[in-house]
């Protein structure tokens, strides 16, 4: 099928308004959050239905292309990079909130629809959504689902698969299945878990149904402010092992408070070595008690000051410190690398000092900014682009940062995904025998490895179902 | 391959004593916890992995099915091996292999009782979660396959919320891990897709357990209630005002009258339905909980409501809801427990249809469940010396279950489908949804040789088989 052939049938589906070719038009889609590689979509169509997709998917089937489908673009591994080229499917005018049933406590959405307006449209009934990434004021549910995502308060409550109920799916073939159910734990093969965090490379979701939480009466926020990450890190597992989960316990590191109280003035002390965010939430009466074993328990580390945030004012406060901590490293360096990496939340300490010594060895300045409490690192690599062979050592230290994870018996993900930032690191945590596996999976539903092909799996000598396996020159900027 | 030849490769495989084939040895691997039985051929009993995938690779030569086995325990028939074959007991690897209270993992060989797991943390202040009724002989290895719940899954979850990751052995004999000892790993969920595949997809030899905290304080309430209806607008209620108990149990007045003939605990035969609601966690939000729990029961017009005052009081009145399967023998010769799910809010509507139901065939059904998850157990009595009675019992339950689907649930909670359940499968799922699970089955196991005749209504349909005495021999329904 031609070029010209193609575009004409995707505007018959779509509607031709909604099919962009010009390179002024597609260039706002080479990128997501991954800021060191693009790529330029050859087509990008902007569907309004289930049908539409499902007749795009025959199309590009028949023609043979490749199928990118991306929703607001902030993931962070290069998932919707269109390595391969071919048609990107942008499903951001999907983004209705289809259904409430506040009785049932779900909600049916479109897979354009913003975290937050979720929490949003359902905080009047008392209920909430709980995935709360960072970028949860812009990434889509859609996106959420591909790379199951996390968030501060997946600590008490998991992650982006532990609240999607059923999915509306249409495969490579164009056929539209669903996987799940609206009630929990179907017979049958867990599908709708393979399809959560499968990054785009199973089908395209054109509904979701997503389970809601009912709000904690109450919630109460202490700031810790430590002299050494050392200090914190036990406290972290010591507030664990005594047998509290916080709703989210966060750390930040002098490198990152000091830029954020710069541009935030949230009232983090401005030379503390690290500080935790701890929050918790239940009834009323079941929150002092607890807040005063976690207090005991960062007594012990000789802490530089512990402040309980005393009205939501505050509380907010202290959270947005957290929230747009990483936009205020643009105070550090010109560009950063966020990395995310896991590990068992004993071993935090010796990872940190790690973390700290990969950035002494290369000569690199390191921030964290991480869900301590269940072992999520992000350690941001700051840099400047312009300085020569520069990206070559930031991605060196990359790479040691997560070895270390790994051989702490961790993952190289916490809930950025893998796509093509990761896909060759697959290989240091399963087998030869475990990725074929996935592989055959990943065959038995895109039989022709159209759907987002290169990413999360490992390319290169070993069998593979990419289209073309190799990233494009200069992608890494 | 023939018959002696295999025999002879499993003997050198597994060692003598542990490859059964006479009669009288094979015939207590014939049925599992469902009525239906079929005599194995030949049982081999493997010490480890290796000899696992030794003899998965011996039955893919000989070409024969492979059936994996716990404890024997299953509801569904999962264990029964229908079209004959290799039955593969994983009863001798039940070593706990490592405990990392740190961590909180346990990593475990597939023969393990799951109450074990629980006793060799206890001391550590920790459980293992998944805590069916069976759980003092179940195997986790039967738990992954069926993907079991129990009386606390409202509030920790089924057991795939509680495998990290499984080693598990492929058609071919390859060995592979899914998952692994870190929560949400990268990659396609295989973990979970495994979890709950009942023996279809491999053999899973070894299983990486999540460990959980044992809660500080535990209190436990029984209600009474004069009118169904107002214990299951109560279970509406409960949930609905943001209280999740641990456990949120209910039993009608047919179990309360077995109870009391079989074992009395004490419950007032005339009740029309008793609630059991358990609250763990942080001592003052128990105790607040209690307080919340008691004042929805009085508004719903409870009759009374009785509250553990220790824990020799919490067991009494626990005894009564664990011993409810067993004292229904005091009512009929036989029972068919059924396994069905309604969102909870259906509750009171589902109630009153299974109630119509029991009217229309004349079929007494004693409903004893795990009330705050929406999870019904229908126990259909019957005596099956009355001609006839079998089919009508059959048609009853099939009527619940499409019922519980109609109401927006499903046709298992816990129990699995099996063989009982598969010529219903097709109520749930579309035929595309089907075609992509088996799709998924073909990826791992091309040649359908693990656990056939399971789960999917192809090849066979139920009623096919019941039609097929040459594979089901007669009398499978007992």
């Amino acid at each position: 099928m031609t070029r010209a052939a193609l575009v004409s049938r995707l505007q018959r589906i779509v509607g031709p308004a909604y099919v962009l070719t010009r390179p002024e038009d597609v260039v706002v889609y080479e990128q997501d959050a991954f800021l060191v590689a693009r790529a330029l979509p050859d087509i990008v169509v902007l569907p309004g239905s289930t049908a539409e997709v499902a007749g795009v998917l025959r199309l590009v089937h028949e023609a043979g292309v490749p199928l990118v489908a991306r929703g607001a673009g902030t993931g962070l591994n290069g998932g919707s990079i269109p390595i391969a080229g071919g048609v990107m499917l942008v499903l951001t005018r999907m983004n209705r909130i289809v259904e409430l049933d506040p009785r049932n406590r779900l909600a049916v959405v479109e897979p354009g629809a913003i975290n937050v307006d979720v929490t949003a449209a359902a905080a009047q009934h008392g209920l909430f959504y709980a995935p709360d990434p960072g970028s949860q004021t812009v990434s889509t549910i859609g996106g959420n689902v591909g790379n199951n995502a996390g968030g501060p308060h997946c600590l008490s409550y998991g992650v982006t698969g532990n609240h999607v109920l059923a999915m509306e799916v249409v495969l490579a073939s164009g056929d539209v299945t669903w996987v799940g159910s609206r009630s929990a734990d179907l017979p049958g093969y867990d599908l709708c878990g393979v399809v959560v965090g499968s990054e785009g490379t199973l089908g395209v979701v054109t509904a979701i149904v997503v389970r809601l939480l009912r709000k904690s009466e109450a919630v109460r926020t202490l700031l810790a402010a430590f002299e050494t990450i050392d200090d914190a890190s036990h406290t972290v597992s010591e507030v664990i092992a005594a047998g509290i989960v916080p709703a989210a316990m966060e750390m930040m590191d002098g490198v990152v408070m000091a830029a954020v109280e710069a541009a935030i003035h949230a009232g983090y002390p401005q030379d503390a070595g690290a500080a935790l965010l701890i929050e918790v939430e239940g009834h009323p009466e079941s929150l002092p008690r607890q807040m005063k074993r976690i207090e005991e328990i960062c007594r012990a580390h000789a802490p530089r000051m512990l402040r309980t945030a005393a009205s939501e004012q505050e509380r907010l406060l202290l959270w947005k410190g957290r929230k747009e901590g990483a936009g205020a490293l643009g105070r550090l360096a010109p560009s950063y690398y966020l990395h995310d990496g896991v590990v068992p939340r004993a071993k935090l300490p010796d990872v940190m000092r790690k973390v700290v010594d990969v950035g002494k060895a290369y000569g690199l300045s390191i921030g964290n900014l991480f869900h301590a409490g269940d072992g999520n690192l992000h350690p941001i690599i700051l840099f400047n682009p312009r300085e020569p062979g520069i990206m070559d050592k930031v991605v060196r230290a990359g790479e040691e940062i997560l070895r270390a994870c790994v051989e702490a018996g961790g993952t190289i993900t916490g809930e950025h995904g893998v796509g093509i930032e990761k896909r060759e690191y697959m290989r240091w945590m399963f087998s030869d025998a475990d990725l074929m596996a996935m592989q055959r999976v990943k065959r038995s539903f895109d039989p022709d490895g159209i759907m987002n092909p290169g990413k999360l799996l490992p390319v290169g000598e070993r069998p593979d179902v990419t289209v073309r396996p190799a990233m494009a020159a200069g992608m890494w900027t | 391959m023939d018959r002696a030849s295999l025999f002879g490769e499993l003997r050198v495989i597994v060692g003598d004593q542990y490859v059964l084939v006479e009669k009288e040895d094979v015939i207590v691997y014939e049925q599992d916890g469902s009525i239906m039985q079929v005599l194995p051929e030949v049982v081999v009993l493997p010490g480890s992995t290796e000899q696992v995938a030794g003899v998965v690779r011996a039955a893919r030569r000989a070409n024969v099915p492979i059936v994996p086995r716990g404890s024997g325990t299953g509801l569904a028939g999962g264990a029964v091996p229908a079209e004959g074959g290799v039955v593969i007991s994983l009863a001798r690897m039940n070593r706990i292999l490592e405990l990392d209270l740190r961590d909180r993992i346990a990593v475990v060989e597939p023969g393990v009782i799951n109450q074990d797991v629980t006793k060799a943390v206890a001391a550590g202040g920790f459980f293992f979660a998944p805590d069916p009724s069976s759980q003092a002989a179940c195997s986790i290895g039967g738990n992954i396959a069926n993907n079991s719940g129990g009386p606390h899954t409202l509030a920790y979850g089924v057991t795939t919320n509680h495998v990290l990751g499984v080693e598990v052995v492929l058609d071919d004999g390859r060995v592979v891990w899914l998952g692994g000892r870190a929560p949400d790993p990268p990659g396609y969920d295989l973990c979970g897709a495994f979890v709950g595949s009942e023996g279809t997809v491999g053999i899973v030899t070894k299983a990486v357990l999540r460990l959980m905290r044992s809660r500080e304080s535990v209190r436990t309430l029984l209600a009474i209630f004069d009118r169904m209806d107002a214990a299951t607008q109560t279970v509406v209620d409960i949930t609905g005002a943001g209280i999740v108990p641990a456990a949120l149990e209910m039993m009608d007045r047919l179990t309360i009258e077995a109870v009391e003939t079989g074992a009395p605990v004490g419950y007032p035969r005339d009740a029309d339905a008793v609630l059991l609601v358990e609250l763990e966690g942080v001592r003052e939000s128990t105790e607040r909980g209690a307080r919340v729990v008691q004042e929805i029961c009085t508004r719903r017009g409870a009759r009374g409501v009785r509250v553990a005052q220790d824990d020799a009081e919490r067991l009494r009145l626990w005894k009564g809801r664990k011993g409810a399967f067993g004292a229904l023998g005091a009512l009929a010769p036989n029972y068919y427990v059924q396994d069905g799910v309604v969102p909870r809010s259906r509750l009171p509507e589902i109630m009153r249809q299974i109630a119509d139901i029991s009217a229309r065939y004349h079929l007494r059904i004693a409903n004893v469940f795990h009330a705050g998850d929406g999870n019904l157990h229908p126990n259909i009595l019957f005596d099956i010396r009355i001609p006839g009675e079998l089919d009508k019992v059959i048609a009853a339950g099939e009527d619940i279950l499409r019922a519980c689907v109609a109401a927006g649930g499903s046709i298992t909670g816990e129990h699995g489908i099996g063989l009982e359940k598969k010529a219903y499968i097709g109520l749930l799922f579309s035929d595309a949804d089907l075609d992509a699970m088996a799709k998924v089955r073909k990826v791992f196991d091309p040649d359908g040789r693990f656990n056939p005749a399971k789960m999917f209504p192809t090849p066979i349909t139920c009623a096919e088989m019941r039609r097929a005495p040459a594979k089901i021999p007669a009398g499978l329904w007992i």
